[in-house]
């Protein structure tokens, strides 16, 4: 019998045991587990908090989306397809490149495609800067380890940690001190303020917090500009005092709960998403309170809002933080737009007809620019690019 | 029963079983990479490659299994690949806990066994599910009739009304 078999007989043989109130339960005929893994078996099912932790995962669990999802995969099978295209393209293309490079030895004259003058695009990877409230900076990148008083840092994630004697008298007689991280194009961090409230930054952001929140007041951080994924410890937790985002055209209050703030300097709009729980929007004297799976576009030219609705593609806008980048029917430029972001790059578009392609286009943020660009190429959707140094030109 | 007649899933039957096992299966995937929302992504990949692929199965009874263990492997070819290498602080135990059977084994069936006790008490009467909720949690009678204030007896009527439910129903619950 295969070990895969055994999960329903002995999982059956527990549950009749247990209902039917047996004070020894005989898993003996069970030899592949030790006595620990029985125990600790017996005790993960009948523990109350583990229990409850179930029930609590369970319970973010989206079962009727899931099955949504898979009948209509059939629909989306031809979506699905174009995606392996994608991939396979990728290999198809990097094959073609190195017959090109293959022939031009003997023959240069054919050398006439995807020129590389000097590629200095890198792919990005975990970076940030530290401001501490001193004015001085602290550089965090990936292998390097940082630590301060109740800081850390492993060079992908910032921890803040509360102070053992968190006496609040002293903390309002003391002016609160903010920290500020800064991302740069070509970077991603993660943070973890002190209230346990974890934010995800997107490259060319920036964040500013306090080091401690003095608990008397609303929790406030300032999204100064950039993109942002927030995972917010509930209000429960903390004298329901409230979670408040900040930015030059609007303030999000929550309570609890996981949304993600688009906020670029060079974009005209404001995008809050609403992955989970509910935050209210306030920009001007307006308020506007947000669903799961709605996306609060502010246009900040003329100030004109407008509410998506049940967004089908939530995990799509927010994919960035999981190393992915994921565009549904997104033009090129906008998707050339968030890329230089990630690859800290320059993009002209000197054959303007293509701008405004419309892409759907998943792949890992750990591909490199060529990988992609290549793909797109082989699909005929440009004719040709060319980079040189950290300029990357469609023609 | 022919070894070699297999069974190929109806729609229903299909959809029967994601309904059984999708909230166990997510959380057995998230017992590997620790993310409720790749878990989803990981458990729905894994239904859609079984229908496209109508999976036939030889035996009703190896069905659990076989999702069990999808899962499972596409758990760990993403914990092997390489995006997830950059991001291996996040999981819980070390890989070479995850990979082993025993693990996969010993957390199957707590999350099956869970599963199975809380369609269980579902079928029940309220009262009747908080006393053998509380009797399941080690709960002696008289902790249980102090707890629900009630009587020892009334505790014992409960179990007894529970347990002539559970036996009806235990067909439907899949306990044999």
């Amino acid at each position: 019998m295969d070990n895969s078999d055994k999960i329903k007989p002995l999982s059956e043989k527990i549950v009749t045991s247990l209902l039917k109130d047996e004070t020894s339960i005989d898993l003996d005929t069970f030899n592949t587990l030790t006595e620990d893994d029985k125990k600790h078996i017996l005790f993960s099912v009948t523990n109350k908090n583990k229990r409850e932790e179930r029930l609590q995962l369970k319970n973010k669990l989206n079962k009727q989306k899931a099955w949504k999802a898979i009948i209509d995969s059939e629909k989306q099978s031809n979506t699905k397809r174009k995606m392996i295209y994608w991939y396979s393209g990728i290999a198809a293309s990097i094959i073609l490149l190195l017959s090109i490079t293959f022939f031009s030895n003997k023959n240069d004259e054919l050398i006439n495609t995807a020129i590389v003058a000097k590629n200095n695009i890198e792919i990005g990877t975990d970076k940030a800067i530290l401001t501490l409230e001193d004015g001085s900076e602290v550089r965090l990148e990936k292998g390097q380890i940082y630590q301060a008083n109740n800081i850390t840092s492993n060079g992908e994630e910032i921890i803040y940690l509360l102070t053992e004697q968190a006496d609040h008298t002293e903390a309002i007689t003391n002016e609160i001190a903010y920290n500020t991280l800064t991302v740069p194009r070509g970077g991603q961090f993660q943070l973890k303020l002190s209230d346990g409230t974890k934010v995800w930054l997107n490259s060319e952001s920036q964040l500013k917090y306090p080091v401690e929140f003095n608990g008397l007041e609303a929790r406030k951080v300032e999204l100064v500009y950039g993109e942002a994924y927030f995972d917010v410890s509930s209000s429960t937790l903390h004298n329901g005092m409230k979670f408040k985002v900040y930015n030059q055209s609007q303030e999000i209050e929550v309570l609890g709960t996981e949304f993600n703030i688009k906020a670029y300097k060079d974009e005209t709009n404001i995008y809050t998403t609403l992955v989970e729980g509910k935050v209210v929007v306030n920009y001007q004297d307006k308020k506007q309170s947000l669903e799961p799976n709605q996306q609060l576009n502010l246009n900040i030219q003329n100030n004109n809002i407008s509410i998506i609705t049940k967004i089908d593609n939530t995990y799509k806008e927010v994919s960035w933080k999981k190393g992915e980048f994921n565009f549904k029917n997104k033009t090129l430029k906008g998707i050339m737009k968030t890329l230089s972001r990630w690859y800290d790059m320059e993009v002209i578009f000197e054959n303007k007809d293509v701008e405004d392609k419309i892409f759907t286009i998943s792949f890992q943020k750990s591909f490199s620019i060529e990988e992609i660009l290549s793909s797109i190429k082989y699909a005929n959707s440009i004719n040709d690019y060319y980079i040189n140094g950290k300029t990357l030109t469609i023609k | 029963m022919d070894q070699n007649k297999t069974h190929e899933l109806t729609m229903k039957e299909f959809e029967n079983i994601f309904n059984r096992l999708y909230e166990s299966l997510c959380l057995i995937a998230n017992k590997y990479v620790n993310d409720l929302d790749l878990s989803e992504d990981i458990v729905q990949d894994v239904f859609i490659k079984a229908w496209e692929n109508k999976v036939p199965f030889k035996n009703k009874n190896k069905i659990e299994g076989f999702f069990y263990t999808a899962v499972k492997n596409k758990s760990l070819d993403f914990l092997r690949s390489k995006y997830a290498k950059d991001v291996e602080t996040y999981s819980s135990e070390g890989l070479e806990t995850l990979q082993t059977e025993r693990y996969f084994l010993r957390e199957s069936v707590i999350i099956e066994t869970s599963s199975l006790v809380e369609r269980a008490l579902e079928l029940l009467p309220d009262k009747c599910a908080e006393a053998m909720r509380l009797s399941i949690e080690s709960y002696t009678n008289k902790e249980i009739a102090d707890e629900m204030d009630i009587s020892v007896n009334t505790v014992k009527d409960h179990k007894k009304v529970a347990y002539k439910k559970l036996r009806k129903m235990s067909g439907y619950l899949g306990i044999t």
